[in-house]
């Protein structure tokens, strides 16, 4: 029969396995996953350096700038920041908050020298859903009334 | 009008708070009942007072009173009465309303039914919980009011996100919510039992079923927002790992494994500080989930910081709380030592633990992906973010690990077990498990988390059989009874030992569910014109017709999709709807749901004259998510019927 001291120590040692498997687990598993958010002018300062990695891109879907090509999911649009913007192909159907004149945020691996090949269009759904009347002047507007009121 | 009585309402609820949180400290202070006696009578003042201000904001909306922001923001003329009654959570200021409501009926609820058995601790209960409500109110009056008029109301309002029109995500905000608030209580009976010294584990026996009533509301919170996803969204899944879901899914692990782990410590002894941990850290990351959701945080730290009144208001309530609740741990913890101690790897005690160990991993996995960008966004310019694929890796290895622990936990006996025991239980669960294996290979399995998933779901359905049907023949000879009989006295002499057991079932056939929808989803992308058809597994889809149809406050494009099998004919119908003429479409898939499979067809947009993009989905095994969920529900209720236990110690 085992002594005390003994079945302790085998005891510790196998919850230490345990935690040290399950730590190995979650750090080795993290490191590989982080995807960095840049926009289309961070792309083009650091094309090089970014060359061959997953990244994210967000900005505007440049209004005018998408192209839909008949008979395919196929489509090609521009992100922009304002300062620059980046050509962005896509296959597939896009999700319903994405068009012309939107926020959107695009990942996929990118290439120097070739037009953002974009595996997923991600766009927010967010709470404050804001139809068009009552856009940026609507809440502009109720924003000033508030103040009056508070003053 | 109502919005006034709401507001007015609410700011003595706040008084009466602080009055709850005052009073029983002061009668404590110069020992004078009376004092404990008034804290008491504010808690349900305040209760009844919170509860007017809800009902004055649901009456807003129901009067269409766009003069009040919160009201014009969320509703319009032409939202459906069901909504507008619960437009109230549809945004961040009303469901900080609804939360604090909650808080204020169970801190009555706990207030009356634990008076007359918690003497000692009741004041500090009462303390602790009121100063909650103190910090919740401050933040519903002073930074987040769904009070505010405005001064030139609209004419009709901005209506509620075409996305939370929706049942599913009517249901889900309340329970969730239900599920953190409840959290409390339990959270406030320990802290009240440390303060006064009474570690030993009564608190654990007297808020037992506020535990399972908080944890199978966060559950059911869980899963009505999962299935709102699946429902609503059109992207044929139901879990993203998006840190919306996260946020509710951490308190859900840490619940787990303290509903587990407080078993040992009332049988054994043992574990008295890492269960207290464990309801802290539960109750911690409850608020963390609130707070992550509804602070804008998550949506852009920069969003967040625009409005730094609220966000430096939550970091300090939750700095506060996490160093009164840690400090009083680290201080009191001399009066926290176990009773006994570990024995044996083989026994139940450890396998709790290792349990424990492999959830508590599972949050700071969650917890570790869903801070990380934040602290990355906050700390430098760099925005960073962790996809579905890091969860995965690390939850499937979590999940098989757990499944294996579920089937050896509740048959393992306490302190050591025999290898004679060992075999005797566990022998021909494990033989039946790995004969799965080659008949899982023929039915077409192959992937090895699918098949290392099926053997596990036979090995632990073996052991619970077992358990069950041994226990049953044996009443049958003993008490000569009939086998109905025998199922329905066993049961009735231990509702917590077999509701634990359906609950464990309820996973089985989760489990079933994500492996059969995870591995075997089919896909297609593909363009119709009316007339065309397909075959997806062994239905035989047909585009029939395009259509428009319209609604109260939408009108949608419509497909009519015929779905053919042998014995079976379905029409489908999925949509593209704009809400109110002026907004987004919304996607509505159409779902044909079976036992052993979904049909999920979504519709796109035209590619060109009368050809349509479509997405059709076969998700098999999805429906037994939901069943297994309504078993889990199930198995909760019949462990709560059980009030507390004979004391009955393994020593």
């Amino acid at each position: 029969m085992k002594s005390p001291a003994n079945k302790r120590l085998f005891l510790i040692i196998t919850l230490l396995a345990v935690v040290g498997a399950l730590g190995t687990l979650i750090f080795s598993s993290f490191t590989g996953a982080l995807v960095y958010f840049h926009t289309p002018a961070e792309i083009t300062a650091k094309a090089g350096e970014l060359n061959g990695k997953k990244v994210r891109i967000g900005g505007m879907v440049q209004a005018g700038s998408l192209v839909k090509e008949p008979g395919t999911l196929k489509i090609r649009f521009l992100v922009s920041d304002g300062k620059s913007h980046l050509p962005v192909r896509y296959e597939g159907m896009v999700p319903d908050l994405f068009r012309e004149g939107q926020g959107v945020v695009v990942e996929g691996v990118w290439r120097t020298g070739q037009d953002f090949a974009a595996d997923t269009i991600l766009a927010k759904h967010s709470e404050d859903y804001v139809p068009v009347e009552m856009s940026e002047q609507g809440i502009a507007k109720s924003q000033k009334s508030l103040l009056k009121s508070l003053q | 009008m109502w919005i006034e009585i709401a507001h007015f309402a609410t700011l003595l609820a706040l008084f009466l708070s602080l009055l709850l949180f005052g009073a029983p400290l002061a009668g404590m202070r110069w020992n004078n009942m009376a004092w404990v006696r008034v804290g008491r009578q504010a808690a349900f003042w305040a209760c009844a007072l919170l509860t007017l201000a809800s009902a004055g904001l649901i009456i807003s909306f129901m009067t269409h009173d766009f003069s009040v922001k919160y009201v014009a923001e969320h509703a319009s003329l032409k939202l459906p009465t069901f909504y507008l009654a619960t437009a109230m959570w549809g945004g961040h200021e009303g469901s900080l309303l609804l939360w604090a409501w909650f808080l204020s009926l169970f801190v009555a609820i706990a207030a009356w039914r634990h008076w007359d058995t918690h003497p000692v601790s009741m004041p500090w209960v009462l303390s602790i919980l009121g100063a909650l409500q103190v910090g919740f109110l401050l933040l519903v009056v002073f930074l987040s009011s769904p009070f505010v008029r405005l001064l030139d109301p609209p004419l009709d309002g901005r209506d509620l996100n075409p996305l939370l029109q929706d049942p599913g995500m009517v249901f889900h905000p309340p329970f969730l919510y239900m599920g953190y608030v409840g959290f409390a209580i339990p959270y406030a009976f320990a802290m009240a039992a440390l303060i006064t010294s009474q570690g030993d584990g009564e608190w654990i026996l007297a808020t037992r079923r506020w535990t399972l009533f908080s944890w199978i509301m966060l559950t059911i919170g869980i899963v009505f927002g999962a299935y709102w996803a699946y429902y609503e969204l059109g992207w044929g899944g139901y879990w993203a790992w998006d840190p919306v879901e996260n946020a509710s899914f951490m308190p859900w692990l840490t619940g787990v494994a303290f509903l587990h782990s407080v078993m040992v410590q009332e049988r054994r002894r043992m574990f008295k500080t890492w269960n207290l941990f464990l309801i802290i850290t539960t109750f911690a990351l409850s608020l963390l989930g609130t707070f992550l959701v509804r602070s804008g945080v998550l949506s852009s730290v920069h969003a967040f910081a625009t409005d730094p009144g609220r966000g430096v208001y939550i970091l300090m309530f939750m700095t506060v709380l996490l160093l009164f609740s840690f400090g009083l741990l680290t201080t009191k913890s001399d009066q926290l030592q176990g009773a006994t101690q570990l024995e044996s790897p083989w026994s139940r005690e450890f396998s709790f633990l290792v349990n424990n160990l492999f959830l508590v991993a599972g949050a700071c996995t969650v917890l570790l992906g869903t801070l990380y960008p934040l602290a990355v966004e906050t700390l430098s310019s760099a925005k960073v973010s962790v996809g579905a694929p890091y969860y995965n890796k690390v939850f499937i290895p979590i999940m098989l690990g757990m499944l294996f622990l579920m089937g050896v936990g509740p048959c393992i006996p306490w302190r050591a077990a025999s290898k004679r025991h060992l075999r005797r239980e566990f022998l021909v669960p494990a033989i039946v498990g790995i004969a799965g294996l080659p008949a899982a290979w023929m039915l077409g399995i192959t992937h090895p988390f699918g098949l290392a998933a099926l053997a596990l779901v036979l090995f632990v359905s073996t052991t619970h059989l077992r358990d069950v049907t041994g226990n049953v023949r044996l009443r049958m000879a003993r008490d000569s009874l009939s086998a109905p009989a025998a199922l329905w006295r066993m049961v009735g002499r231990n509702q917590r030992r077999y509701g634990g057991m359906l609950v464990h079932f309820g996973i089985l056939i989760m489990v079933a569910g994500f492996v059969g929808s995870g591995l075997f989803q089919e896909e297609r992308n593909l363009f119709l014109s009316p007339g065309d058809s397909l075959r997806l597994g062994d239905w035989n889809l047909t585009l029939e017709s395009m259509g428009q149809t319209a609604r109260r406050n939408w009108q949608a494009e419509e497909a009519v999709i015929r779905a053919e099998r042998p014995g079976e004919t379905v029409t489908l119908k999925p949509q593209k709807r704009v809400y109110n003429e002026h907004s987004q479409p919304t996607t509505e898939a159409a779902i044909h749901t079976t036992w052993r499979e979904d049909l999920y067809v979504v519709l796109g947009d035209p590619v060109k004259d009368g050809v349509w993009a479509f997405r059709i989905y076969r998700n098999p095994l999805i429906a037994w998510i939901w069943f297994g969920s309504g078993i889990i529900t199930l198995g909760v209720s019949l462990a709560m019927l059980q009030g507390r236990r004979p004391q009955r110690l393994s020593t």
